[in-house]
């Protein structure tokens, strides 16, 4: 797939999960373990033969710098084209891409949209969990003579996260007759994955548009608005799809990611995900140490007991601690005796001995990057 | 420091013929430890931390492994512009060509990549040695010498000090006398294998040496004693800390063990002197219900059913439901079967031990697999073999094919 190009929209205004996203774009947010959920399309990309990666943001991307920099871990660090962090360009005093809307975005990155020779452009945003590769999108979307083709799958037993979706009506040649942008009543469940592939050219064309009539919304004001004009094709992604658009969402994937089934999709196949390589040393187990349906990364000190959670790089749980389903970054310390439930603790926070945490399962706690209590 | 003011060379060719099956098709220096690492990591990182930034890696016995391993040179920041890492293989020259005949012709047949970077020191090391050091703090005593040559030594009990190269120094760290493995040791100053030469003078050292046929060309036998015999300036430069040979599978064995010791005899948990190595692209560890991990040091993409004790498990190692294993160091890749029991014994990558089985059983004892490479009750199975149900081993067993 050399002759795509793909766009990342790692900021979406939409999605806010508070704690965990206020100092970070959503694309950012730590995953599984060890990685960030930015991780998964950009193997995804990478994985399909895509090598000009640009990545769109807008606030906060401090983070997602660092995490993805010269794009090394996923082999974008190329000579030619390769990686390419886009943040918010201003022009003129004219801040274009600061309002959020996603046109703005794409406008504000029409200089790399024109330079970059590549015909087609992949647009997908950096918040959703699957292992899929683009070559099948892109032969179907040249099969279709679509002008536009966007990727759903069918979200049957989530109504509520349904709801939180771009919802589209297809027809039996696989064109998409309907769109309803996060509809009270859905009418089918095929929702869209925000993974779009279109001509650069017709992008081009259609941004410049959009813009000059003061639109700002991709979905409603370039697709919906244009629906009988435009020729928009569906496809189906069949795998795992896990969406991250909520504390909640959050909560339950990453407990997914304790079945076995879904780990092996994700991680066990030809096609890997890439992350960020930290050179943790392998974790170490204490005397007493209990373990029991847990991902635990690299990096960590387990001398307490763990059941049902997720444990990050460098991790250390103290002696006589307990932590059950719960989510535990990067770099926190649990000292002795604390017990926690359905907690989500941020990156570098510090538990003094003898603390008690405890969660709704529908709920959990969160603990804000680098807390001491 | 200046990156051209030392080129570091790491002796990576020898087979370790004395790990046996763990080297039948790798290079010591690329045999697994530790959990993630290769040996060879350590020498590594030890550079890339010291600030030496260019380095050569010579390479003859099974090369192909240790090649792709180091590849660019990235995981320890030598993929530079200017310098980086370089491995070196014998190569054909105009009129004779000829393997690495010892250490110090290895040296010798690179020359000319050393003279390319006009380096004031050259710093020569093992590339099968597990420590971590400050390779700076060395030259800047080199230069405070003002010596010729300056090697590293450490401290070992008296009673080893017949096993190693044997250094007397005056109060000045001055060497007055240099003893290969003496019956009678006059000091228990015993050689790491870690060299700081001035280039000049041991370029002037190794051409003669090349001259004189009887010399087995190699550093601790013929280069160190001429220059002590031609009184040139031989410093010792004393190391206090953790240093290990890795020669035997004993002493391998032993190391890893090191790493999980509580507290650690070797300390590699170190943010400030962080181990590099080529990481695996692997998910966390996965303990299910039922796992028990207790005084282990267990590596991303494992998946841990069963009962793990006191051991070391590499990237990818699955353990299944009631087996129990202990006392062990599993390889990439390797796949205990259910209700297996594994004690003290090392198994190579990939290998499958199927269902059932018992490894390093000292009810057994010794049996047909008995090897002169294994000691201490340690077993060692090859990679890539296949052991099928049930299968019963003793101990100081080596097995190298599928049973």
């Amino acid at each position: 797939m050399k002759d795509t190009m793909g766009i990342i929209l790692a900021e979406n205004a939409d999605i806010r999960l508070n704690e965990l996203t206020d100092i970070r774009s959503v694309a950012a947010l730590p995953f599984a373990g060890r990685y960030r959920l930015i991780d998964f399309i950009l193997s995804n990309m990478v994985n399909s033969g895509i090598i000009n990666v640009g990545i769109t943001t807008l606030f906060n991307y401090s983070s997602l710098m660092d995490h993805v920099g010269n794009g090394n871990a996923w082999d974008l660090n190329r000579k030619t084209y390769g990686l390419f962090f886009l943040p918010p360009y201003i022009r003129g005093g004219n801040a274009a891409g600061l309002s959020g809307g996603n046109v703005d975005m794409l406008y504000s990155i029409l200089t790399h949209l024109r330079r970059s020779p590549q015909t087609y452009v992949l647009i997908a945003g950096g918040n959703l969990v699957f292992n899929m590769t683009f070559e099948d999108l892109l032969s179907f979307h040249r099969d279709t003579d679509a002008d536009l083709t966007v990727v759903y799958h069918r979200l049957n037993d989530n109504p509520e996260q349904l709801r939180r979706t771009t919802v589209y009506e297809i027809n039996a040649e696989g064109r998409v007759t309907g769109i309803e942008h996060n509809p009270m009543n859905p009418k089918s469940n095929f929702s869209g994955m925000d993974i779009y592939i279109v001509e650069r050219t017709r992008l081009i064309a259609m941004i410049e548009e959009a813009h000059a009539k003061g639109k700002h919304d991709f979905i409603k004001d370039m697709l919906l608005a244009n629906i009988d004009s435009l020729n928009i094709s569906a496809y189906e992604f069949k795998g795992f799809v896990g969406r991250v658009d909520s504390i909640k969402s959050y909560y339950d994937n990453s407990m997914l990611m304790l079945n076995e089934n879904i780990r092996r999709e994700l991680f066990g196949g030809e096609n890997l995900i890439y992350t960020k390589v930290k050179d943790q040393v392998p974790t170490r187990f204490g005397e007493n140490a209990g373990v029991s349906d847990s991902l635990i990364a690299d990096g960590c000190r387990i001398d307490g007991t763990v059941e049902n959670s997720i444990i990050f790089r460098g991790v250390s749980i103290g002696k006589g601690s307990v932590v059950r389903n719960s989510i535990i970054m990067q770099n926190s310390v649990i000292n002795e005796n604390c017990d926690l439930e359905n907690v989500v603790i941020d990156k570098e926070c510090t538990l003094r001995s003898t603390k008690r945490l405890i969660g709704q399962p529908n709920y959990p706690v969160i603990l804000p990057k680098r807390t001491m209590i | 420091m200046i990156s051209t003011d030392c080129v570091a060379m790491i002796l990576a060719g020898g087979q370790g013929s004395r790990l046996g099956v763990l080297t039948t098709t790798v290079a010591k220096p690329a045999v697994p430890f530790g959990g993630k690492y290769r040996i060879i990591d350590f020498a590594l990182s030890n550079c890339a931390h010291s600030g030496i930034d260019t380095v050569g890696v010579l390479t003859q016995y099974q090369p192909l492994e240790l090649n792709t391993y180091i590849g660019s040179g990235n995981p320890w920041d030598l993929n530079r512009n200017s310098g980086g890492i370089y491995v070196l293989p014998p190569y054909q020259k105009a009129e004779s060509g000829e393997w690495y005949k010892g250490t110090a012709n290895a040296i010798y047949q690179n020359i000319e990549f050393i003279d390319k970077f006009s380096p004031k020191y050259v710093l020569i090391l093992s590339g099968d040695h597990i420590y971590k050091m400050n390779y700076d703090n060395m030259i800047k005593y080199h230069e405070q010498k003002g010596a010729d040559a300056t090697i590293a030594v450490i401290e070992v009990p008296w009673e080893e000090a017949s096993r190693f190269g044997i250094m007397t120094a005056d109060e000045n760290g001055h060497i007055v006398e240099f003893a290969e493995k003496p019956a009678e040791p006059k000091s228990n100053l015993a050689s790491m294998g870690v060299y700081v030469f001035s280039w000049p003078v041991l370029k002037r050292y190794l051409t003669m040496d090349e001259r004189d046929p009887q010399s087995s060309n190699d550093f601790g036998k013929n280069i160190i004693p001429s220059m002590l015999n031609n009184s040139e300036a031989l410093y010792a430069y004393g190391f206090e800390g953790y240093w290990k040979d890795v020669g035997t599978v004993q002493s391998l064995w032993e190391a890893n063990m090191d790493i999980i010791a509580d507290p650690p005899v070797f300390e590699i948990d170190d943010s400030s002197w962080r181990i590099f190595s080529r990481n695996p692209v692997k998910p966390p560890h996965y303990a299910a219900k039922g796992a028990k991990i207790s005084n282990s040091a267990i590596t991303e993409g494992c998946e841990i059913y069963g009962t793990v004790k006191h051991s070391i498990l590499f990237e990818g190692v699955t353990v299944g439901r009631g087996a129990i294993v202990e006392d062990s160091i599993l390889f990439p890749g390797a796949v205990i079967g259910e209700n297996c029991t594994i004690s003290k014994t090392i198994i190579g990558n990939d290998t499958v031990i199927s269902n059932s089985c018992t490894i390093g059983d000292k009810s057994i004892g010794e049996d047909q697999f008995k090897s002169k490479y294994c000691s201490a009750d340690i077993s060692l199975i090859g990679g890539g073999l296949v052991i099928s149900e049930g299968t019963k081993i003793g101990v100081n067993a080596m097995v190298k094919e599928s049973i």
